[in-house]
């Protein structure tokens, strides 16, 4: 009897599948306006979708929530959402998908990697979405609209420099043991940090005046797969262990701030003294380790100019007009140049930090 | 009364039904309609569907081989390093050598089968339990994954893309349709009825009672009307789209092995392997030709799996694959099938599949972050297997059953649970 109750409502619910099938049976959405490249704008209380990549770091945490406020203050819907911890590109790929489902009007993604959302781009663009790149360009795409950055080659140039001036500090001459850390293979970012730091370093080291004791200088010897602390951590201690026997190491550069605490517990670890360590996102922890003297330097790339110079860019979308770019040379993505909004980034060591910080709420008491 | 007895009976695969894989089948149906009306329709809209097979159709296929590696009584955790190795390996056969990409699909194959033997054997003819040698495979594959791609993003060309994000084409009359998907949908209905009468003829040829005609139409017209209405849906999204390419490379794969698995003496034998492989090793299978097959299988399909994912993210990256083998892992149990070894079905594992990717679809069309859906989804798989454990202490098969006991005022139902079903769970089945 119990099986009944159970089977004829399953019966029941497949029948009425079946007869909304004859129902429902309508035409096809043709091709949307947006294909067509009209620039009309759309309603003010539109969806607005964020993909972000997973919460590995503070900043993406940040710049959810920053998101969800500041499209909510601007009278948008948003849907903010992150990839999972383990599957980050499947997640993306689908998070997207269902964005464009829900008739999302712009889509900003900040790409977990830079290659495989081709196809979903191209699907929202297909849907008439305009897709903005945020942080992270998206690669062979040529239906990608914008994309909103930091200057991340001036990161690394202000990292290599920084680097240069804390060892000069701490010892007025070389020649200085360096070794070098870069991000993520994927992300697009860690190749162009590298190089605007080697841009700066490289004549110091073809001088002979900085060295790479262990001679891993190429990017993919010093990358670190997944921004994943552990395995900076990992990588030092394997240097400490191979070059640093009875040398002195001076300075190391290291992409951001996750990846320079690693470092710095890696060399506590093993009892050295601690070197000049770069940095890069200001994190809390990171700002603290500054001023208490431990690590040197980060990067000060207000997550919230970021968003709001994004949802500037949403609200001219929305009021039909073209966004204001800066920069449309400079960023081809192998499918198209991708106009571009590029930010001014800032150098922070424990002697600007005061003022680097005076008006954010949760790292300007942390100076004091 | 015996007409509602005749439609329990026979209404849901004949007299093998199985209560369980019917608990999953409305388990399904049920979250759909929830999902539905929560998300204001978009569930069932045809661009939805379609990207739902888009995105889960290598899980699925993952499954199938899974589920075979399961009921043999082994499990494996290589397949997405197994998927990733391949991945990286195709594109930069296409990128660098310049293969075809039809060649390369092939390539991909074979790498998969050269992998397979290579765990097969391990397995099979040393001996060395399931878990350990694909725990290593996972280690092996991910690293030849990241020593031959460098961790970079290889992009693959327009054509092999096809494989993981195409379409039919749009051929024929204009009839507001893709008529191709469309002619899908007829044949899938032509052959339901063609096997329902077929089946008829062979319980009248047999001497066995067909069931009562009303309840062959009824079944027909389910049936039927599922598919109508799936095809129309996917035949009426953006004009470009239809059923997706990977969606049919399921389907095919899925006729072929639940025919391979039920109706053929080297399917049934994986399925006395992983009841009791010392009786089955007595009457006459070979254990270790079954295991080293399953495996092999299993690699390959991984194999194909890892293309298909490639060709829909337009690029081999080094994070493919991570995760895969718990996401089949988990849609073979929750399609019922049992730790142990020797139960379990191709069609309830795709069921569970879909009741995890329907789940993780509607949660993402409500904005729900992956990090609730993840402990959703978690729940749901414990929940399913504890549910079945419980049912089978029980001596009951019916999840249904054991939901609605407390409504019920009459007399227990009999201990013993109907003895078709007891058939189907048969652990030695071995066909002479």
């Amino acid at each position: 009897m119990r099986k009944l109750i159970g089977k004829s409502m399953a019966i029941g619910a497949i029948a009425a599948l079946a007869l909304t099938a004859t129902a429902c049976g309508n035409g096809r959405e043709g091709d949307t306006g947006g294909a067509k490249g009209d620039t009309k704008g759309f309603a003010a209380d539109s969806l607005i979708g964020v993909a972000l990549p997973s919460k590995t770091s503070e900043n993406w945490v940040l710049a959810g929530d920053l998101f969800t406020n500041g499209l909510k203050e601007a009278g948008f819907k948003s849907d903010v959402q992150y990839a999972g911890a383990s599957t980050t590109v499947a997640d993306q790929q689908a998070q997207i998908t269902a964005m464009v489902t829900k008739g999302a009007k712009v889509i900003v993604i900040g790409a977990t990697d830079a290659a495989q959302l081709s196809t979903q781009v191209a699907a929202a663009h297909a849907a008439g979405a305009k897709v903005i790149a945020y942080d992270r360009l998206i690669t062979n795409t040529p239906d990608l609209d914008y994309y909103v950055a930091f200057d991340n080659f001036k990161v690394g140039q202000l990292q290599g420099q920084a680097l240069l001036d804390g060892m000069k500090a701490k010892k007025p001459n070389g020649p200085y043991n360096i070794e070098l850390f870069s991000g993520s293979p994927d992300d697009n970012n860690a190749g162009v940090f590298f190089n605007g730091a080697m841009d700066v370093l490289k004549p110091e080291i073809d001088k002979g005046n900085v060295v790479v004791a262990s001679k891993q200088t190429d990017v993919k010897q010093t990358a670190i797969q997944g921004w994943k602390a552990e395995g900076a951590q990992a990588r030092m201690d394997q240097l400490l262990t191979s070059t640093y026997g009875n040398k002195e190491l001076d300075g190391v550069l290291s992409p951001n701030d996750t990846l320079a605490r690693a470092i710095i517990t890696s060399i506590k670890g093993a009892g050295k003294t601690i070197p000049v360590v770069t940095g890069q996102d200001s994190e809390v922890e990171s700002v603290k380790s500054i001023m208490a003297g431990e690590q040197y330097m980060t990067i000060n790339k207000d997550t919230r100019n970021l968003v709001k110079q994004t949802i500037a860019m949403v609200k001219s979308l929305q009021a039909g007009n073209t966004p204001e770019v800066n920069d449309t040379k400079s960023y081809n993505n192998g499918a198209k140049v991708v106009d571009t909004y590029l930010l001014p980034p800032v150098a922070v060591t424990k002697a600007n930090a005061a003022e680097a910080y005076a008006n954010d709420p949760k790292l300007g008491p942390l100076t004091k | 009364m015996s007409r509602i007895k005749d439609l329990q009976k026979n209404l849901f695969g004949g007299t093998t039904s199985n209560a369980r894989q019917f608990g999953m089948i409305f388990t399904l149906v049920l979250i759909v309609l929830i999902f539905q009306i929560w998300t204001n329709g978009l569930t069932l809209r045809s661009d939805n569907l379609i990207a739902l097979f888009n995105q889960n159709s290598y899980i699925l296929i993952l499954a199938i081989g899974m589920l075979m590696v399961i009921v043999a009584g082994h499990i494996d955790l290589s397949v997405g390093s197994i998927a990733a190795f391949t991945g990286i390996l195709v594109a930069k056969s296409m990128a660098e050598w310049s293969l075809p990409w039809p060649v390369a699909i092939l390539f991909g194959l074979v790498i998969g089968a050269i992998i397979g033997a290579w765990q097969g054997f391990w397995v099979a003819y040393v001996g060395v339990p399931a878990f350990i040698v694909t725990l290593a495979g996972m280690l092996l594959f991910r690293g030849g994954n990241q020593f031959i791609g460098n961790a970079n993003t290889i992009s693959v060309p327009e054509g092999f893309r096809v494989i993981g994000s195409g379409f039919l084409p749009e051929v024929g009359p204009d009839t507001g349709y893709n008529n191709l998907t469309l002619l899908l949908g007829l044949a899938a209905c032509v052959a339901v009825v063609w096997r329902e009468f077929q089946a008829r003829k062979t319980r009248r040829e047999m001497d066995a009672e067909p069931a009562p005609m009303w309840i062959s139409v009824l079944r027909m017209a389910v049936m039927v009307g599922v598919i109508v209405f799936a095809s129309l849906r996917f035949a009426s999204g953006r004009v470009g789209t239809s059923f997706p390419v990977s969606g049919i490379i399921l389907l095919a794969l899925v006729l072929a092995y639940s025919f391979y698995t039920r109706n053929t003496a080297g399917g049934r034998h994986i399925y006395a392997v992983g009841g009791n492989s010392r009786a089955a090793e007595l009457s006459g299978v070979k254990l270790k030709r079954v295991n080293f097959f399953v495996m092999m299988n299993m690699a390959i399909l991984a194999s194909l799996a890892g293309m298909i994912f490639v060709a829909r993210s337009a690029a081999s990256g080094p994070q493919d694959g991570n995760g895969w083998e718990l996401d089949a892992i988990a849609a073979v149990f929750i399609g019922g099938a049992a730790v142990a070894g020797g139960i379990g079905t191709i069609s309830g594992s795709i069921v569970g599949g879909l009741v995890m990717a329907v789940l993780n679809n509607g949660l993402q069309l409500q904005g729900v972050g992956t990090d609730k859906v993840q402990i959703i989804k978690g729940l749901v798989l414990l929940l399913a297997v504890a549910v079945d454990v419980y049912n089978k202490k029980q001596g009951r098969f019916s999840i249904i059953g054991s939901l609605t006991r407390s409504f019920r005022r009459d007399t227990p139902a009999p201990p013993t649970a109907p003895p078709d079903a007891e058939r189907e769970t048969a652990r030695t089945a071995v066909p002479s």
